[in-house]
């Protein structure tokens, strides 16, 4: 036991010398909720490293829990000390670190803007306040629809022909009747149903002056069309588990629960890693539209990478970040690694990005990105102010949950109640 | 020399300054890690904090209280307590006893296996029992009431259901503690009690409410007592849960609605005002609490 | 005899059930702790034993992982625990046994605060003690960890109760024989309270082993973890690392039973509790 504690103790320093032997070897520190992101980082020092060898960059990451990073974080922001140099925060969190006069997160404005007519800026704008963008995008989260064409088969629906949510309704009918099981299923524990729904329809949960509008008229059909969908045409059921990233999900569709799925189209990661029984089932396509002509997709979720103040680095982790998530090469591994749609639409009609990997294997697709292209102008942006985590903590929370699984609120009810919490 | 041991005789040494040596540990801690802190929660509770200076808002933290997640918050946690107490008081006295009778075997073992899972952090057993406590049919919870011919339920998104789960979990990890604690208790019961009231020809059923119970007194009250205070902060086992996001609140506790402004919505100074009406409303519980149970007079049973 | 055998019988079921009740999970965790990740994704947390999917794989990534990170936060655990719970241990039984024993002004008034104390959630104070560990410089160290925590009031509380039982007698005999009052402590009533150091090391060790939320914002580096943050750092919230997640669990709770396993008696007849005259 001692002698083996010794030996790492020895090869440790060894490394540590041979490390710090090598010149301008910068440490950068970086804390993140998702080990893919970790991973994909690591590779991309690697990266740079071998494009810059007078600027080395050895990364330290470090992966916590979700809850946990974010409240690490914004204790060290706030007290001022034990911030790392670089961090993931989510889009739902985002907010809470504007928060008053003092942001302590550095503005990468230098770094963004050379390149922002290649790339989607409503995504951008998510992290931004006063005109300073304070994250990096990691995707666009197109929403998509997921089919399950086994199913579909079975049933005998072209889902090229489903173009409204009417017809998704009358197509899962049929795929009720053919097979017995749902349609697709409904988020009632979290927002991914709803929230998308709200933003393809055009509407949102806050204007643009930042007045809450939660209770309008367009996401009370929202609503009351996903509580009918359930309730009253009987093609969907509220997602095991609550939310489609619970175990309980996951179970279910290895054992296609249901046939159809409604997320962005990150959620192709989830697929490939945790529904390998569906591999080569699946199809995706733009989601149906409300009315002719309408949207047929909406930018959901992500998460902004960002460079604290409290760094002593922060031009060389604000150029290693521009370099590692929004250039050309990055791009590509974005999707060809994370499975995730780049913000930089400008390399969507690259060749790689319709060369197999490991997700056109896993779909039925040839072309992801030809879709992605032609509904690029369908996204609408979402309005993020400082009310923002606790309006998707509301919508996560009560809205879905009271209409859909208690029923004890009727949608126009449940939005109403959400809406006067936050107008208060 | 002399002089020191003299100073040590008269005043170190003393009873009037010894009983202030031996709780210093406990003032300096409290007056460096608590005061600092609590004094500090309390500035929080009457201000807006963000990035940059914290403004002074007056007492709108306070009115903000009014709210249907704070009446929720205090209803689970209220129920939460009443529960723990009303099946970890008696179970644990009924094991004990069990344990405790000369005929039953194996006394280690199941003592051992009963503390096991006090052992374990909420972490692991959270992760088990949220599974545990899944919807589908196949799940261990669901599969037992299928054996009594029930249908599945959704145990973390009804509030009946969810309150169960939470009072399993709680059980679970504590069951073991204490019945140890009433296991010494009965242990420190003189058998010539037993003994006599055998004699008297008492029934067991007498002797476990005539001696038995009012001599476990002292330890119910220190279990009661216990049982407040962790039913009251508890956090944890909701967290395992639902982490931050419960359904409509049925699983949220004060100390979980604390979190969720505090961190999730980085509303720092309210999340400092229901920690203190959190504080006022324990403290009053146990005061009237303890002074029934007349805890501050010295040496009494 | 008859009635007695069914009587028996009848308390073994009882607490059959119960140990069954408490040890399944165990099982559960141990049998999965086995299984590749992605079969725990599938098919759920279940008791089937299936040899053609189990194999040591996990334990091995355990140990192996990031260059042995799970070693050194078995380390870190073990060394905080230690230390935490000796002093802890001592400092409580100290205070309490003042407490307890002695009249003097002042006296309910700490007794008060030690009761508050023992209910005001860590979650509230969470900011501000984190504040005051950058002042005093001891962010990400296991002075961080253990030093707001080194007099639990809980276990103060806990000796009070304990020494309030003592008997009286003793040290009016022991002032008679020109005892200082420290000597009377450390030798006459401290081995009186024997029991109760028995009980009150398990549950600080317990305590500390476990304790989560305050070591998850003081420590920072990777290397300083202790084992349930190091074992939260597994769980993402996209899908938990199942791999060295049970394994892990099932490793981290071995010790703490084996020293339960050898410290069991005089654990339990410490808790014949003083701990609680009224």
């Amino acid at each position: 036991m001692k002698k083996s504690l010794l030996i790492l103790l020895v090869s440790t320093m060894l490394l540590i010398f041979t490390v710090s032997a090598a010149a301008e070897t910068t440490t950068l520190t970086f804390w993140t909720f998702q080990e893919l992101h970790q991973q994909f980082l690591e590779k991309e020092v690697a990266r740079w490293n071998e494009n810059n060898p007078d600027n080395q960059i050895n990364l330290e990451a470090t992966v916590y829990p979700y809850d946990q990073m974010h409240n690490k974080l914004l204790i060290a922001l706030q007290s001022g000390v034990g911030a790392p140099d670089m961090a993931d925060i989510e889009i739902s969190k985002f907010a809470n670190y504007l928060k008053g006069s003092n942001p302590q997160l550095v503005p990468m404005n230098d770094v963004v803007e050379p390149n922002m007519d290649k790339m989607i800026e409503a995504r951008f704008a998510n992290y931004a306040k006063n005109g300073n963008y304070y994250g990096i995008p990691y995707h666009v989260g197109a929403t998509v629809m997921y089919y399950n064409m086994e199913m579909m088969d079975a049933a005998g629906v072209d889902i090229n022909k489903i173009v409204t949510w009417d017809d998704f309704v009358e197509a899962g009918k049929k795929v009720k009747d053919a097979t017995g099981k749902p349609m697709t299923t409904v988020e009632v524990t979290e927002h991914w149903t709803l929230y998308p729904m709200i933003s393809q329809i055009g509407s949102d949960i806050f204007a643009e002056d930042g007045s809450v509008i939660l209770d309008n008229e367009k996401n009370e059909r929202v609503l009351t069309f996903i509580n009918d969908m359930v309730h009253k045409h009987e093609i969907a059921i509220p997602a095991p588990g609550g939310f489609h990233h619970s175990e309980e999900y996951w179970n279910f569709m290895n054992n296609e629960g249901a046939a159809t799925l409604m997320m962005p189209l990150w959620y192709m990661g989830r697929f490939v890693q945790y529904m390998p029984d569906l591999k080569g089932k699946m199809a995706i396509r733009p989601l149906p539209v409300w009315d002719e002509g309408g949207n047929r997709s909406a930018g959901m979720g992500g998460t902004g990478t960002v460079v604290t103040i409290q760094s002593d680095q922060q031009q060389l982790a604000k150029e290693f970040l521009a370099e590692a998530k929004l250039s050309v090469e990055a791009s590509h591994k974005l999707w060809t690694e994370l499975g995730f749609d780049p913000v930089r639409w400008g390399v969507w009609d690259d060749p790689i990005m319709s060369e197999p990997n490991q997700y056109t294997e896993y779909f039925r697709n040839d072309d992801i990105f030809g879709m992605l292209l032609e509904i690029r102008d369908e996204i609408n942006p979402t309005m993020v102010t400082e009310q923002y985590p606790k309006a998707i903590d509301l919508l996560k929370k009560n809205v879905s949950f009271k209409v859909i699984k208690q029923q004890s609120h009727t949608p126009a009810e449940a939005l109403e109640e959400a809406a006067e919490e936050l107008r208060q | 020399m002399q002089i020191l041991k003299n100073f040590y005789e008269k005043y170190i040494n003393s009873r009037k300054v010894a009983p202030y040596i031996f709780v210093a540990p406990f003032i300096i801690v409290f007056l460096v890690f608590y005061l600092y802190p609590m004094i500090s929660t309390i500035i929080m509770s009457f201000q807006e904090i963000g990035f940059g200076e914290p403004k002074f808002v007056g007492l709108e933290n306070y009115r903000d209280l009014f709210n249907v997640h704070y009446k929720n918050a205090l209803l689970t946690s209220t129920n939460y307590t009443f529960w723990t107490i009303l099946v970890l008081v008696p179970l644990p006295i009924v094991l004990a006893v069990l344990l405790n009778s000369d005929k039953t075997k194996f006394t280690n073992f199941f003592r051992s296996s009963i503390f096991m899972p006090a052992l374990t952090s909420v972490i692991v057993a959270g992760m088990f029992f949220r599974y545990a406590f899944g919807e589908q049919a196949s799940t261990l919870a669901n599969s037992i009431i299928g054996v009594f011919g029930l249908e599945p339920i959704t145990w973390l998104q009804n509030s009946i259901p969810a309150m169960i789960a939470l009072v399993v979990l709680c059980v679970w990890r504590w069951l073991g503690v204490n019945i140890i604690y009433f296991l010494s208790g009965l242990q420190s019961i003189p058998e010539e009690i037993y003994e006599a009231a055998d004699i008297d020809g008492a029934s067991s059923w007498d002797k476990f409410k005539y001696i038995t119970i009012p001599s476990l007194k002292p330890v119910i009250i220190y279990v009661i007592t216990i049982s407040v205070f962790g039913g009251y902060k508890m956090f944890a086992e909701s967290y395992a849960y639902w982490q931050t996001a419960t359904p409509n609140d049925i699983g949220m506790t004060i100390v979980s609605y604390i979190y969720q402004t505090g961190f999730n919505n980085f509303n720092m100074g309210f999340a400092s005002a229901i920690g203190i009406t959190l504080l006022l409303i324990v403290l009053i519980v146990n005061i009237i609490q303890l002074n029934l149970f007349g805890l501050f007079k010295k040496g009494e049973q | 005899m008859s009635k007695n055998k069914i009587q028996v019988t009848a308390i073994i079921l009882v607490l059959s059930f119960f140990a069954f009740f408490a040890l399944a999970p165990f099982f559960f965790m141990l049998i999965s702790s086995f299984k590749p990740g992605d079969q725990i994704i599938k098919n759920g947390i279940s008791a089937s034993i299936d040899f053609d999917i189990m194999s040591f794989q996990n334990y091995k990534t355990l140990f192996t992982e990031r260059s042995g990170i799970y070693l050194h936060w078995y380390k870190n655990s073990v060394l905080i625990t230690t230390i935490q719970t000796a002093a802890a241990v001592f400092l409580s039984s100290w205070v309490g046994y003042g407490l307890a024993v002695y009249e003097f002004k002042g006296k309910n008034l700490i007794f008060i605060l030690v009761l508050v104390l023992m209910m005001v959630p860590i979650e509230i104070l969470i900011l501000p003690l984190y504040k005051l560990s950058i002042t005093l410089g001891i962010l990400d160290s296991y002075a961080g960890v253990i030093l707001p925590f080194i007099v639990p009031p809980v276990a103060v509380f806990f000796f009070r109760q304990f020494a309030v039982g003592l008997p009286t007698e003793l040290i009016d005999a022991a002032r008679i024989d020109g005892a200082s009052e420290f000597a009377i402590f450390f030798k006459i009533m401290m081995p009186l309270m024997k029991p109760a150091f028995g009980a009150m090391i398990i549950l600080q060790a317990m305590f500390s082993w476990n304790a989560f939320v305050w070591p998850l914002i003081v420590l920072r580096s990777n290397e300083n973890f202790t084992l349930p943050i190091g074992l939260a750092s597994l769980i993402t919230p996209y899908g938990n690392s199942y791999d060295m997640l049970f394994s892990g669990a099932v490793i981290s709770v071995v010790p703490i039973i084996i020293l339960f396993m050898f410290k069991q008696n005089s654990f339990i007849s410490g808790l014949t509790v003083g701990g609680v005259k009224g």
